[in-house]
């Protein structure tokens, strides 16, 4: 198999690779900082289901940064002849496996709160020796909750800008779920304060709410990695709406003099963009040289558009359709 | 979205200062007992429970009567076998079992169970005309009680168990319990062949009248070791 093209390889730009590096810094700390909080809700860990569900959160919360650090790197492999893409789409395709697995546990805690519940099971949290003193359990309990919640929610804050700036999906989600922890850990410790009142079912319910939440991130998370794997339109970071970065391309195509009318499709592999983008030349004079210089342009527009190639046509696909009167491109 | 937050957090810390006398109980226990009648279930587990003719004797009996004393409770007992009594008490027709129930029990998450309130071990121990044995006893002969599970232990440090009906007539290495050895003077080897975490249970979830009975018992351990050596003379 020679004469494979390869795509270049990718760099980050430069005002991008410190923030690079502070992202994966980042998710060093997320990591170190969760894995303390397993041990400290370990530690507590007893009868509670919404402790034990709001643990389980904090496991699978380990997933988005690994898939980060990971994939930031893998991805950022050069194309090879048995890769000519590059290795863009590797975090889409962990993360889509990822993703999967909060579904599945989500799915199951919420089965577990369910059945709990339905069996009217009543949480025992009696109490432990603490410097002389009998304390009852719920409050440390409590206070590992806080811990598992506060800090994540400033994690959170500090990596939502570098997911936007990075156009990192993973990283964009799961900074979200870090700044959301805090509805975890509330909802865990009303659960906990509930055994407290003698509210027996508080526990189950709020295990309920957290599982809810975790079948929530998986969902979209699921949905978001399947939707860039069938390569939709390419969409902002937080699927607000579309990229805007496609009527720029169109509209630079359109302001050459040489050029009647173009059209384009881009798909988003990992961080960047490849693509292809058809115009109707208005002549054929100077062509080839005309298209290199577009494709070099267009490049130079945003360092997300990483391959977009461009192919002169007689006339475009729109044109075709909107005569047989189906107006929808 | 920050204001929620902040109202949320407040709302949590206002529930916190709220909440200096929790937990309570959902079937209201502690507060039906205080004064009233205290359901207790029994089953027969010398030196820990013991029931002849009616009257109850043990450790765990005697422990059980003082806490009744303190709460000015009158014990109602019931006397069964373990899984009865435990199966009663998950449906909250007991208000506690003493069993001599230890915290590997398979009801743990049924029932609630108390935190442990003495702690024995099952040693190898030395008679004082038997040749004695470092922290090894490969090969070694070791008498140990008639079809009791501690033989296996035995057999996994590389030892041989004897079973035998009276511990303190035979002439060998005794598997016995740590409160056992020092009733008997047999000097402890450091070979521990099992452990035991003792418990008593409360009607699943009812948090009050168990840290109100952990209370009782943490105060109580060292009575309870006092107890078992008496026993075991």
């Amino acid at each position: 198999m020679t004469g494979i093209r390869q795509s270049r390889g990718f760099e980050f730009p430069d005002d991008l690779k410190p923030v690079m590096q502070r992202a994966r810094r980042m998710e060093y700390l997320t990591i170190a900082y969760l894995l303390s909080a397993i041990v400290v809700l370990g530690l507590v860990l007893g009868q509670s289901q919404a402790l034990k569900t709001a643990w389980f959160d904090d496991v699978l919360s380990l997933i988005p940064p690994i898939v980060f650090l990971v994939g930031s790197r893998v991805s950022l492999r050069p194309p090879n002849e048995r890769f000519p893409f590059g290795h863009h789409r590797f975090s889409s395709a962990a993360y889509l496996g990822a993703s999967l697995s909060l579904l599945t546990m989500g799915g199951y805690l919420l089965v577990d709160a369910a059945i709990t519940l339905v069996m009217m099971e009543h949480p025992t949290i009696g109490s432990m020796q603490m410097f002389g003193y009998t304390v009852w359990m719920g409050w440390p309990m409590i206070a590992a909750l806080l811990y598992s919640a506060i800090p994540a929610i400033f994690i959170g804050r500090v990596k939502l800008p570098m997911a936007d700036r990075l156009y990192d999906k993973v990283l964009f989600a799961d900074a979200k779920m870090n700044k959301a922890d805090w509805l975890t850990g509330a909802a865990a410790i009303i659960g906990i304060l509930g055994i407290g009142y003698g509210f027996w079912w508080a526990d189950s319910v709020a295990a309920a709410l957290i599982s809810l939440d975790i079948l929530h991130d998986g969902w979209t998370n699921t949905k978001s990695s399947v939707l860039d794997l069938v390569d939709q339109k390419p969409q902002k970071v937080d699927r607000s709406g579309p990229d805007p970065v496609v009527d720029r391309v169109r509209e630079r195509l359109c302001s050459y003099s040489w050029v009647r009318d173009a059209d384009l499709r881009l798909r988003v592999n990992g961080h960047i963009l490849f693509g292809e983008a058809f115009i109707v030349p208005t002549d054929d004079r100077d062509l080839t040289r005309h298209v290199e210089q577009a494709v070099r342009e267009i490049r130079d527009l945003d360092w997300r558009l990483h391959d977009v190639s461009v192919t002169p046509v007689t006339r475009l696909a729109h044109d075709v359709e909107e005569k047989r009167g189906d107006a929808d491109g | 979205m920050p204001n929620k937050r902040g109202h949320a957090f407040a709302a949590a810390l206002m529930l916190l200062l709220l909440a200096c006398d929790l937990p309570r109980d959902p079937e209201g226990t502690l507060d039906r007992v205080q004064g009233g009648v205290m359901r207790v279930g029994i089953s027969d587990n010398p030196p820990w429970t013991l029931v002849e003719a009616g009257r109850v004797d043990g450790v765990e009996s005697m422990l059980v009567e003082d806490l009744a004393r303190e709460l000015g409770a009158r014990i109602e007992w019931i006397h069964g076998t373990e899984n009865e009594l435990l199966d009663a008490l998950h449906r909250f027709e007991l208000d506690l079992v003493i069993a001599g129930l230890t915290d590997d029990t398979p009801w743990t998450g049924k029932v609630g169970l108390s935190q442990a309130y003495v702690e024995t071990s099952s040693l190898v121990g030395v008679p004082q005309d038997v040749e004695p044995v470092g922290d090894d006893i490969e090969g070694r002969e070791v008498a140990v009680p008639l079809g009791n599970a501690v033989a296996a232990h035995v057999r996994s440090e590389g030892g041989t168990p004897q079973p035998v009906p009276d511990l303190t007539a035979a002439r060998l290495l005794v598997a016995a319990e740590d409160w056992q050895l020092a009733a008997w003077n047999y000097a402890p080897t450091s070979v521990e062949l099992s452990s035991h975490k003792h418990v008593m249970a409360v009607a699943p979830g009812e948090n009050a009248f168990l840290v109100r009975l952990e209370v009782f018992l943490a105060q109580r351990g060292d009575d309870a070791r006092l107890m078992l050596t008496r026993e075991a003379r």
